[in-house]
Parts: C-alpha cells; sequence; structure tokens
C-alpha cells in the first residue's frame, strides 16, 4: 500500500482521482438527498455539506490529524484496515475528499432539483418504486451536473494543499503533491521546478474547466 | 397540445416503465415550446442525446479506474525495499545533507528520499507517526523531547554537529560587515528570521537579538518564516532585505553575510537518532555513521559546521 518513489505528478494524479470518485459517491447521494427529501433539521446536514468550503484547510487538516492520528483512532483502524492514514496517501485522500465534497454536493444538487417534480410524481404514480425513479429517471436526466460536479471535485482534490500538508506531511516520493512540490520549490528558491509544477497544474486546472463548462452548459441554456 | 397532467394520463403497471420514459419525453418535447417555464428540464439539447443510464457513469468510473491503473507508475508496494531511507533533516541541513546523501548513494545501492523542514514540525510529525527512517535535529532538545517518550532508539542518538547564525544581507544593498546593532537603519525594512517557537535557529536569532537588547525595537520588522531555508529565500529574492539564518546555508550567490558572535545564543547542538518507527534501522544507522566518518565530517565542515571533538572516526 506504501508507494515510495513517485513523482509529483503521479502522486496528485493519484490522490486526485481516487478522493474526487469517493467525494463522487457520498456527493451525490448527499445531494440526491437534499434535494429531494424534506425533513426536520435538514439544515443542519446543509450546513455540514458547506462547512469544509468554509473552514480554513488548517483546521480541517487538524482535526483530521486528531482524528486519524496516533491519539485518535488511528491504531485502530490500522488494526482493522491495515491501512495508516497519517503522513501517508490515504491520509491525502481523506483530506482532498473533504475538500472535493461540497463543490460536488452543490452542483449535484442543482441538477438534481432541475428535473421535475412532476416527471417524478408521474413515476411514482406509474408504480415506479424509489429505485427505480433514481436509476431510471433522476440519474439519466441528472448525469451532466453528476459529472461537472465529479470535474469540479476533481480539480479541487488536485489543488487542496493545508490539509493534506499537515495530515499527509510533504514527503518527497510518498504524499508530495504537485501543490505542495511548487511550495517546497519556492522556499527552496528553485524557480525553475516551481515554474514548472505551477504551469502543470494551471494548465490542468484550465483544461478541465473548459470540459466541464461545457458538459455542463444544460445549466445555461436559455 | 398534449395535456401535461400525468397522474391522469399515464396509468400503466410498473413492467412499463422504461417505455414509458421514452413516450413522456416525446410528449415533453413539444411541449417544451409552449411551456418556456419549464425549459431547464426539457432543453432541446439533451434530446440530441441518446438516452443516457447510469449504466454510463458506471462505465465512466470504471474506465478512469482502468486509466488510474494504467497509469500508476510501476512499483512494488508489497515489500519494502530494504535500500530505501526516507531522512527527515532539520533546514539547516538542505545544503550539506543534499551532497552527503549523493556521497552515500554512489557508494551504497541506498536510495535516499531527504524531507526538509524546521526541527519542531519534524518532531510534531514523528510524534504523529511519521514513516522517517532517520531524523537530523537542528538542536539536541527535540532529539531529547522523542527520547523522553520513547520515540527513538536511546543508543542511536548522536550529536554529529554544532551550528552558527549569520547575518544575511541582500548583495543589492552593497552593505559590508553590518552587524546586528546595524539591523536598527531603516533600510532594512523587513528582516527575516525562522520561526521561534518551532525552528532552533529562530530560538537562537530571537536568543541573540535579545542578548543585545534589540528584540523589541525590530520586532515591527521582523518577518516570521516557516524554516531557516525559507528565511534565507526572503533575503535571496530580496523580499527582505535582511535575515539572520544557519552559516550552513548562507553560502548562496544573491547575499553576503557576516557571523554572529555564538556567545549571544545557546548552542546549536545538532544531533540525530532513529526513530522507532523507521522501517529501515539497519541503514538508517549506517548512514547516521556515514555522517560522522571522514566523508560526512569533511562537506559538514565545508558547509561552516563545528563539528564535535573526538567523534567516532
Amino acid at each position: 500500500l506504501m508507494i515510495t518513489g513517485w513523482s509529483p505528478f503521479s502522486i496528485s494524479m493519484w490522490v486526485a482521482v481516487w478522493a474526487s470518485l469517493a467525494a463522487l459517491l457520498i456527493g451525490t447521494a448527499l445531494a440526491w438527498f437534499l434535494a429531494t427529501r424534506q425533513f426536520r433539521g435538514k439544515w443542519v446536514l446543509e450546513g455540514a455539506t458547506l462547512l469544509p468550503l468554509v473552514l480554513p484547510p488548517t483546521v480541517v487538516g487538524y482535526y483530521l490529524l486528531v482524528v486519524l492520528g496516533q491519539q485518535g483512532i488511528g491504531p485502530l483502524l490500522q488494526t482493522i484496515t491495515g491501512i495508516r492514514f497519517i503522513f501517508s496517501w490515504p491520509g491525502a485522500v481523506v483530506a482532498a475528499t473533504i475538500a472535493a465534497l461540497p463543490l460536488i454536493v452543490q452542483t449535484v444538487r442543482v441538477a438534481f432539483a432541475s428535473i421535475s417534480k412532476e416527471m417524478e410524481d408521474a413515476a411514482r404514480v406509474d408504480g415506479s418504486s424509489l429505485w427505480q425513479t433514481l436509476w431510471y429517471i433522476e440519474l439519466p436526466l441528472a448525469w451532466r451536473g453528476i459529472l461537472a460536479g465529479g470535474l469540479l471535485g476533481f480539480l479541487r482534490a488536485l489543488g487542496e494543499f493545508g490539509a493534506t500538508l499537515m495530515v499527509a506531511g510533504n514527503i518527497p516520493g510518498r504524499t508530495q503533491t504537485l501543490a505542495m512540490a511548487v511550495y517546497d520549490a519556492v522556499q527552496a528558491n528553485d524557480i525553475a521546478r516551481a515554474n514548472t509544477y505551477s504551469l502543470v497544474l494551471s494548465l490542468i486546472a484550465i483544461g478541465v474547466l473548459i470540459v466541464t463548462l461545457r458538459i455542463s452548459r444544460v445549466f445555461e441554456d436559455k | 397540445m398534449p395535456k401535461s397532467d400525468p397522474y391522469t394520463k399515464h396509468n400503466k403497471t410498473e413492467g412499463e416503465v422504461n417505455r414509458w420514459t421514452c413516450e413522456f419525453e416525446t410528449r415533453n418535447h413539444s411541449q417544451s415550446e409552449t411551456n418556456k417555464h419549464h425549459s431547464v428540464i426539457y432543453s432541446p439539447g439533451m434530446y440530441r442525446l441518446p438516452q443516457l443510464s447510469p449504466l454510463f457513469l458506471i462505465l465512466l468510473i470504471l474506465t478512469s479506474l482502468v486509466f488510474q491503473a494504467g497509469c500508476a507508475p510501476q512499483v512494488d508496494d508489497s515489500i519494502q525495499r530494504n535500500d530505501q531511507l526516507t531522512v527527515a533533516a532539520a533546514s539547516d541541513l538542505m545544503f550539506a545533507f543534499q551532497e552527503i546523501a549523493e556521497l552515500y548513494e554512489e557508494e551504497t545501492a541506498a536510495q535516499i528520499t531527504l524531507v526538509f523542514g524546521s526541527s519542531g514540525l519534524l518532531t510534531q510529525q514523528i510524534e504523529h507517526g511519521a514513516p522517517y527512517d532517520l531524523f537530523a535535529a537542528a538542536n539536541v532538545d527535540f532529539i531529547n523531547r522523542l527520547a523522553e517518550q520513547d520515540l527513538v532508539f536511546e543508543d542511536s542518538i548522536q550529536v554529529y554537529a554544532r551550528g552558527g547564525l549569520v547575518l544575511a544581507v541582500h548583495r543589492d544593498l552593497e552593505a559590508q560587515g553590518v552587524t546586528l546593532a546595524d539591523l536598527r537603519d531603516p533600510r532594512f525594512r523587513a528582516i527575516a528570521i525562522a520561526n521561534p517557537e518551532h525552528a532552533p535557529y529562530g530560538m537562537a536569532a530571537q536568543q541573540a537579538l535579545q542578548s543585545l537588547d534589540l528584540w523589541e525595537e525590530l520586532q515591527p520588522r521582523l518577518v516570521i518564516a516557516e524554516n531557516v531555508r525559507q528565511a534565507l529565500q526572503f533575503v535571496q529574492t530580496g523580499n527582505a532585505q535582511a535575515g539572520i539564518v544557519a552559516r550552513s546555508i548562507a553560502d548562496v550567490p544573491e547575499i553576503t553575510w557576516t557571523p554572529i558572535d555564538d556567545a549571544l545564543h545557546e548552542p546549536l547542538d545538532q544531533a540525530l537518532a532513529v526513530p522507532r518507527l523507521s522501517q529501515n534501522q539497519a541503514l538508517a544507522r549506517d548512514f547516521a555513521a556515514y555522517i560522522s566518518r571522514e566523508a560526512g565530517r569533511s562537506v559538514l565542515q565545508r558547509y561552516g559546521f563545528q563539528l564535535p571533538e573526538g567523534a567516532a572516526p
């Protein structure tokens, strides 16, 4: 499970893909729940999904360090799953997942909310189960939003720095992502390296953003 | 225009849900021209695409996973290779340790990954279980702190060098022989030091300024860097006009420097130890020994470190 000797690019990609997939799964479920259900105390769940967006990343990182660390449930998790989260890539994935979640929930929620209630009701009247409605009606109609959310989450995970630094450390070849490599290169006054990594990150961000905007154009149709 | 009430129009059985979806869409397409307020769902753009099932999404995820596996570098994760060494080192060792690690890699088959940071940060990381095989701190106090918690092997503790402080000034100021007292001059608008909270060279810088009663006065112009390497970077880029940094990293083209009297601060006795979580204890001990042998000593000396008397040959 341990990775050694990877380039910052490989580590970034590895972490961001796993994190955005995890966040997409959790985020889509949460978004569907928030968009279609009414229940007491809903605002608490809504607020909770927004929290990682407004909390300083260092605070998120600190909480994760406390929870997943040696003094927290870290040793227990390691016994059960064999995975150590602190100062290893799974920790970076957890941090990036949390960072990506709010963006995904917001985007996917809009997609679910824009499906007309009549359509769902019609399906229900016609005897479609909750699961069938989700599977045959809601997910097919919301796929653009889900994909756009996933891509935005991927970018956010790729750019995650603060919490990841605290949880996963900044270990070259193991947990040093592109974002951290930029920080390292600037500290070491290595301008060439800082330029290269910054350019790579910028190009990925711009490229994926263009794709995302094209996919989500359904929101902008007049 | 078709009737828009789905409650009465369609009452089919469960099995027909699929077919019904298609019918429903065709019907709504014509409706969209009249019902503008529903334009989001009835957007014509959507019907240019084939009916997409969630299967598509799952396929997409699977594809990305396959892609992921395909592009992942081929590294043997299962075996901890016994020639890999991750060394956490204080920032003042950046230049010296890069050189020593290169020499060691040439002589042995070992592959060394160096992680630099302030001694306090690295200590805190080890306390949280960071997977470092060897830790070289800039101050023996941090090693002792770990030893008290039984997080390092007591018998591996070794003082390998004593560091010194210098006053670094950006070359553009064309200042010669600047002393700490000269920092009162307002042309030193920003003075960089490492964070005294967790960086030994920052603590020493604070002590030196306090010894000369300059600490309070210079406080407003002090810029606190994360570690001593970053303090140097602030001066290198000219964002700080002066900085108090380690002698061992001061030989860079952008600055001139003058030494600071050792008597002004507590000695910077630098010590190393092998953490208990080290995954390659034998190699870590061997590299530690290499540092205090001739090759390592000569490099450390060249970077201005004082070496302990009578260290192991």
